[in-house]
């Protein structure tokens, strides 16, 4: 039976790949810091307590050698991550800490105790960020605009060079957004989703946001689990653009979103003063400036087109399909509370 | 008085940097880790001087690092200081990290945090070694990196994050990407100290031989003293923006050492290929006064390959573009190849002459820092 160690594990990305990988028969074993606050996920995904539990922190190196030499896994996949870009403007030392060096320690210690074990390294479409607007591919032109993404930019190149220099199999995906009913609420798409079920409810008044314009290229989690499993299965490692190569504004999420909940939205003014209103005229959505970053990323699309001919991957799941299931799944839970 | 704060002002940049700004006027404030050895030799020149002052810091120590520019409020601030051998990193990937990359964004937050913004100018030192695998020759500031070693990464953090809080806060950062440079002050630990080194020894018979990695790296070298004036210039600028500084040439190791080892009379003739490759002395011309030192001779093979020397990923060639430093600075090199060997063999051949002398004399090895 094959072993996977998961960072990050209450995570989306690492719930989702939890249920995968003990589909496919794994013993899976997961790290993660976040306490309980994050074991709701793997509840809901119907895992709770087949994944085994090991305490491992990335920023210590100690700790994860001895981990890796008990649980001696075949593979690594590592989603451990100070994840808001936002926030990472606030401490951007800690970010820096685990998004970066956190990553170092970890395949040093990879190195020095399974080399032979494959390895995967959660890079981001962050990375991009001021790069322009054209598709990207697993090309080298990056241009990080916040802390976050400057650290994500150190993992992901400690990753190619550990590749080179050690010949280990460590592996980039290259991860355009993507959502989940398993969203934290703290980001956006979900941010909206539950506002779009709780106001439907009559349980919130209304949501701000940030930049509206904002483009992103938006796929469904549960599909990008799936192609990080199958870049650890390739004979050789490499890095690999994750993404649907389809963009769409956050404008056009909201809408969706509060479409799904059965709300029209209408818009009226400009900027800052944007409001989105509802046909009786009540305010629903706000714009608000603190939700702007210091310095934006304007629109991030991918070009998967490596990922489907070497993996054979498609995402399925289409952005209206995923801003409606994330909202179905806000309204259940709403239900369930009750 | 302008006030300029130096991190590794005991490094070979930091101590050319402190001649130029003191005799710009500066009051230059320099941060010096403490050691158990002597580690301001190539500034002990300056040490005396009124207008330079230490400070005891760590790049790892952000409490230190914000103390240190509170008290002295600097209107530039040059951050030379890391972790700077591309080996060396490959066993100590954690600490090159925490001091190349991590550092200097310590050294922003500080600056940020402290309300200084608008006040202080900021040089990170960015390198060639970013570009490693290259992605077009030669490389501008426009071409992509890719690193290949854990400096070469630490020091791409250190990069963005300049860039990123220009970006973000409005600072006055810049990055100077600097092709390699090289003077007598470099640390023997470099490849091209270590040959000049070499050669003057081998020529007095204080080593036998020089053991060396890949001889085929093609590498841009200019001279320190050069570098640091584009360093200087480029927090001159109204606006700040990255810079490549290179000579816009390129040599191979085997030609630097090739170049050294006639400055102290020797001609190599190579043999053999990869790591059976063997430098033999063809000839030996004694220069003025040192004819009854020489101990090489004619038919010694005094250049050999160690694989431990070859690095776990190489960077084979580096050639850089400068013709924006040139447009927008206006500087050039003035000290070329040739000449920047003739002064390091030169000075090393110094250094190799007292160490016989001293040997000879019965006081044994002296060691230079």
């Amino acid at each position: 039976m094959k072993k996977a160690l998961i960072t990050g594990v209450r995570g989306q990305d690492g719930s989702y790949l939890s249920q995968l990988l003990l589909a496919k028969g794994y013993e899976v074993y997961g790290a993660d810091r976040s306490g309980d606050s994050g074991l709701w996920r793997l509840r809901e995904l119907g895992v709770e307590g087949r994944v085994k539990e090991v305490y491992l922190d990335i920023l210590e190196l100690s700790n994860i050698i001895d981990v890796l030499e008990r649980v001696q896994p075949d593979e690594i996949y590592n989603f451990a991550a100070q994840s808001f870009v936002q926030t990472s403007f606030e401490q951007p030392i800690l970010t820096a800490e685990i998004n970066a060096i956190g990553v170092a320690r970890l395949l040093e210690a990879a190195r020095k105790v399974c080399a032979e074990v494959r390895f995967f390294q959660s890079s981001t479409a962050e990375l991009f960020g001021g790069t322009g607007s054209a598709p990207k591919g697993e090309g080298t032109d990056f241009h990080p605009k916040s802390p976050y993404a400057v650290a994500k930019l150190y993992a992901h190149w400690l990753t190619v060079n550990y590749r080179e220099a050690y010949g280990m199999h460590a592996s980039c995906g290259l991860l355009f957004n993507h959502e989940s009913p398993m969203r934290g609420e703290e980001f956006l798409t979900r941010k909206i989703s539950m506002a779009a079920a709780k106001i439907k409810k009559g349980l919130q008044e209304k949501v701000l946001v940030g930049n509206l314009e904002c483009r992103r290229d938006w796929g469904y989690a549960k599909e990008y689990v799936d192609a990080m499993w199958r870049m650890l299965q390739q004979p050789a490692a490499g890095d690999y653009v994750l993404a649907t190569g389809e963009t769409h504004t956050v404008r056009e999420f909201v809408e969706e979103a509060f479409a799904a909940a059965g709300l029209r939205l209408r818009w009226e003014g400009k900027g800052l003063q944007e409001r989105g209103l509802d046909a009786a005229g009540r305010v629903l959505v706000e714009v608000s400036k603190e939700f702007y970053r210091p310095s934006e990323v304007d629109c991030l699309s991918g070009d998967a087109s490596k990922a489907r001919a070497a993996l054979d991957w498609r995402p399925q799941t289409r952005f209206r399909d995923l801003a409606a299931l994330m909202v179905e799944a806000d309204m259940k839970r709403l239900e369930e509370r009750k | 008085m302008k006030k300029a704060l130096i991190t590794g002002i005991t490094g070979q940049d930091g101590s050319y940097l402190t001649e130029l700004l003191l005799s710009k006027g500066y009051e230059v404030h320099g941060i010096r880790r403490r050691a158990a050895s002597v580690n301001t030799t190539r500034i002990s020149a300056f040490l005396k001087h009124p207008r330079l002052k230490l400070h005891y810091g760590d790049l790892t120590d952000s409490t230190n690092l914000t103390r240190i520019i509170g008290e002295v409020k600097p209107d530039e601030i040059y951050n030379l200081g890391a972790q700077s051998h591309v080996a060396v990193s490959f066993e100590e990937p954690e600490y090159t990290a925490d001091c190349d990359g991590l550092g200097t964004m310590r050294i922003l937050e500080a600056v940020r945090l402290l309300g200084l913004t608008k006040k202080t100018r900021i040089y990170q030192a960015s390198t060639s070694e970013l570009f490693g695998k290259v992605q077009e020759v030669p490389q501008s500031e426009k071409t992509p990196f890719y690193p290949r070693s854990p400096y070469g990464v630490a020091k791409m953090y250190a990069f963005w994050i300049t860039v990123n809080y220009r970006e973000s806060y409005g600072i006055f950062a810049s990055n100077g990407i600097l092709f390699n440079h090289e003077s007598p002050m470099r640390g023997d630990e470099f490849v091209t100290r270590k040959i000049t080194r070499a050669m003057g020894r081998i020529l007095l018979g204080e080593q036998k031989c020089l053991y060396m990695g890949n001889m085929n790296a093609l590498r841009d070298w200019g001279h320190a003293k050069d570098y640091v004036r584009a360093m200087w210039l480029i927090l001159q600028q109204k606006k700040a923006e990255d810079f490549v500084i290179a000579t816009g040439k390129q040599y191979s190791v085997r030609k630097f050492i090739e170049l050294a080892a006639k400055e102290v009379g020797i001609t190599i003739a190579w043999q053999g290929k990869g790591p059976a490759e063997r430098g033999v002395v063809k000839a030996v011309k004694p220069l003025p006064g040192l004819a009854g030192e020489i101990k090489v001779k004619k038919g010694d093979v005094i250049v050999r390959v160690d694989r431990a020397y070859y690095r776990p990923a190489e960077v084979e060639t580096l050639l850089g573009n400068p013709a924006k430093s040139r447009r927008v600075l206006g500087w050039k090199p003035e000290v070329s190849f040739p000449e920047l060997v003739r002064e390091m063999a030169a000075s090393d051949l110094k250094l190799a002459l007292s160490e016989h002398h001293l040997r000879k004399a019965g006081y044994g090895a002296v060691k230079n820092c």
